[in-house]
């Protein structure tokens, strides 16, 4: 198979979210073509139609997963080989994400972090109910550019201002980025509690977070 | 049925899973298989079908789901599996009928079948956040309203300087303070018996609702306590722990389930399966007495496009024909309070779960996030139209309901905001202002026209 059919039926792959296909693939592709190639012309296109798809409504939160495991499928393969070739396994950014302390809905936070992982972000996501403390641990731990904070109900909203008020009494203020996001939240209230950004839906919240880190980086 | 201590024992011995794998390895792949096997397909010309073998079909999909996916249970991360056996018994053996209230304000409140041709049961009201200077006013209004059988009170999120956040000794105080309001305010109204039916709305834990149902702040076990299961088909022991009070204290249990359309249960023919789903899951795991089901759309957050009145109607008479229990359905306006689209939205949902075999409850203006949102003349819109209604068939409103639709799909992206209660309402009388009520009696005028009847 030519090097252009193997990329297409990699992207085809992901599209449908069958991992298995994706990865005989991608072992198919590797000899011949370089990893940031198949990155590049097979799993960023994959992924940027997933993504149009998702918000045109064409198709739902199970079709992005399965799109987005059959992604990390073809990871697992590519970042061994990238290493091994002395490449560096770059990212854009890299982000700690969860749902505030109290709020238990994971969905939106969900989208949000497998959108980001697959734009090139390194998404570290600690699930639901993360105290302000915690995602400041996580974030000093891992090198974080970004904290991404979810919550949905009026009365878990607050815990978003604590993370400000943490990192403020903590001098770390100035070191991360701090988006939030969920049904209750909006810009109103990210510029009351002094956060950098504000997604209204899960794209919005990816597109926020790469002006932000340009910004950030000068770029 | 299995009793709920059997249900506490599978919490703590059924096969332990994690949350992701119940959710892509269990959860995602049957609902799609039973999507096929039992061929739904969502028609956008169709949002009220009226068609009772697609809600058999939707029914049998519902109970394959339940038999083979069970209930998550996320503090033990095990799953409570049942089988199909015991979920039929179940299903036979869960009350077809709720009683709320007491004294001369107690009713009843009964299943209903598609097409029905009794009034439906008017639930008004809201859990939508309000102030504390106007929440005592606002119950009061709703007790006012004759034709209402039950009532949601709204939720407060301060106490005095104080703000509520989910899980503190504040939301305690919140939930307590707003307990004592919504009986002072059905005193007020005239109707102290009166069933307040959303337990409690100021409350996200477990913790908060058990303190504010002391009797000593006016809760009474003929009210009604509602448990939220987590997206999709997941409890939690906050959840259980209610469970286990309620049920020690004889106390009607209402289960709260707002499966998301877009999320983990896929288009508008899984969502309208998974919330078959969840009346299984109300009855065996959260031992419910009465259901309240408010499929949200997880782009719009709102509940009046095509495929999300497609979702409750067909749902609901899934439930209405095979299981026969007490049922409402809650909707989310996009358009604010007060505003023309607000009401052709509300008529268009209304009509949907009306004719399907629900009871009825006032729409939610704003998607429900705005605080003092929600507004008195919203009931009275409610209770006229399920009245005025009355014996609407499922043709009939499916044909109504694509009339006003065309008027506010176009606006559902950027609906128009209204105005809260404090800039429309004289708070001291709780009477609209002139312009709300020349909207209103305009509306009412536009929807006549259209061959909607008010009573």
């Amino acid at each position: 198979m030519p090097e252009g059919d193997t990329l297409r039926g990699i992207e085809d792959a992901i599209v449908r979210g069958d991992g298995e296909r994706c990865s005989a693939l991608v072992q198919k592709a590797l000899p011949e073509t370089d990893p940031l190639t198949i990155i590049q012309k097979g799993l960023m296109p994959a992924m940027e139609k997933i993504g149009d798809q998702f918000t045109c409504g064409e198709i739902f939160l199970p079709e992005m997963l399965m799109a987005a495991e059959a992604w990390n499928e073809a990871m697992k393969l590519l970042k061994p080989r990238m290493l091994a070739a002395g490449e560096s396994v770059s990212t854009i950014g890299t982000i700690v994400i969860g749902t505030v302390q109290g709020d238990v809905h994971e969905i939106g936070k969900n989208i949000v972090a497998t959108l980001l992982s697959t734009a090139g972000f390194e998404v570290h996501d600690l699930g639901a109910e993360v105290s302000a403390s915690k995602f400041i641990e996580r974030a000093e731990e891992v090198g974080a550019d970004i904290i991404a904070a979810s919550a949905i109900m009026t009365t878990t909203m607050t815990y978003q201002r604590d993370i400000l008020e943490h990192l403020k009494a903590s001098g770390l203020r100035d070191r991360y980025i701090v988006l939030v996001g969920g049904g209750v939240v909006n810009q109103e209230w990210a510029d009351e509690i002094g956060a950098d950004g504000y997604g209204q839906t899960a794209m919005d919240g990816v597109r926020v977070v790469k002006e932000l880190i340009s910004k950030k980086r000068g770029k | 049925m299995l009793s709920f201590h059997e249900i506490l024992e599978r919490a703590t011995r059924g096969p332990i899973m994690s949350p992701k794998d119940f959710d892509m390895k269990v959860f995602i792949p049957k609902v799609r298989e039973v999507v096929e096997k039992y061929k739904i397909r969502y028609d956008p010309e169709t949002p009220c079908p009226a068609d009772d073998e697609l809600a058999d079909r939707i029914y049998q999909a519902a109970f394959d789901l339940f038999a083979d996916v069970g209930t998550y249970v996320l503090d033990t991360q095990r799953v409570i599996r049942f089988d199909r056996k015991e979920i039929e018994e179940a299903v036979y053996e869960a009350p077809k009928e709720a009683y709320f209230g007491e004294g001369p304000d107690r009713c009843v409140f009964k299943a209903r079948k598609p097409d029905d041709s009794e009034i439906p049961h008017c639930h008004v009201g809201s859990g939508t956040d309000t102030t504390e200077d106007v929440a005592l006013k606002m119950v009061e209004a709703y007790g006012r309203i004759s034709k209402a059988k039950t009532v949601s009170i709204p939720s407060v999120t301060t106490v005095g300087p104080m703000k509520s956040s989910a899980g503190s000794p504040v939301e305690t105080l919140a939930g307590i303070y707003m307990m004592r309001i919504g009986r002072e305010g059905l005193r007020r109204a005239g109707r102290p018996g009166m069933g307040i039916i959303n337990h409690m709305s100021s409350c996200a834990h477990g913790v908060s609702t058990i303190a504010a149902s002391n009797p000593d702040f006016g809760a009474r076990p003929s009210d009604g306590w509602l448990i939220a299961p987590h997206a999709e088909l997941k409890i939690d022991y906050s959840s259980l722990n209610q469970v286990a009070y309620l049920t020690s204290w004889g106390a009607n249990i209402g289960q709260e389930a707002g499966p998301i359309m877009g999320g983990y249960a896929g288009g508008p023919e899984g969502t309208a399966i998974v919330a078959t789903a969840y009346c299984f899951h109300g009855i065996l795991v959260a031992r419910a007495t009465y259901h309240l089901t408010y499929p949200v759309h997880m782009t719009h957050v709102c509940s009046t496009t095509p495929d999300m009145l497609y979702v409750v109607s067909i749902s609901s008479q899934a439930v209405a024909r095979n299981v026969g229990v007490p049922y409402y359905a809650l909707g989310y306006a996009a358009a604010g309070s007060g505003t023309k689209q607000y009401f052709y939205e509300a008529a268009a949902y209304l009509l949907a779960i009306q004719s399907s075999g629900t009871g009825i409850e006032d729409v939610h203006p704003n998607k429900a996030v705005v605080t003092n949102g929600a507004l008195p003349i919203d009931s009275e819109f409610t209770c006229s139209l399920g009245h005025g209604m009355v014996g609407v068939s499922r043709k009939e409103a499916n044909h109504l309901i694509k009339s006003l639709m065309a008027t506010y799909l176009d606006g559902i992206k950027n609906p128009p905001k209204g105005r809260v209660l404090d800039e429309c309402y004289d708070i001291r009388t709780m009477k609209p202002d002139g312009e709300l009520r020349s909207t209103y009696d305009e509306v009412i005028r536009e929807l006549q026209a259209l061959g909607i009847r008010f009573k």
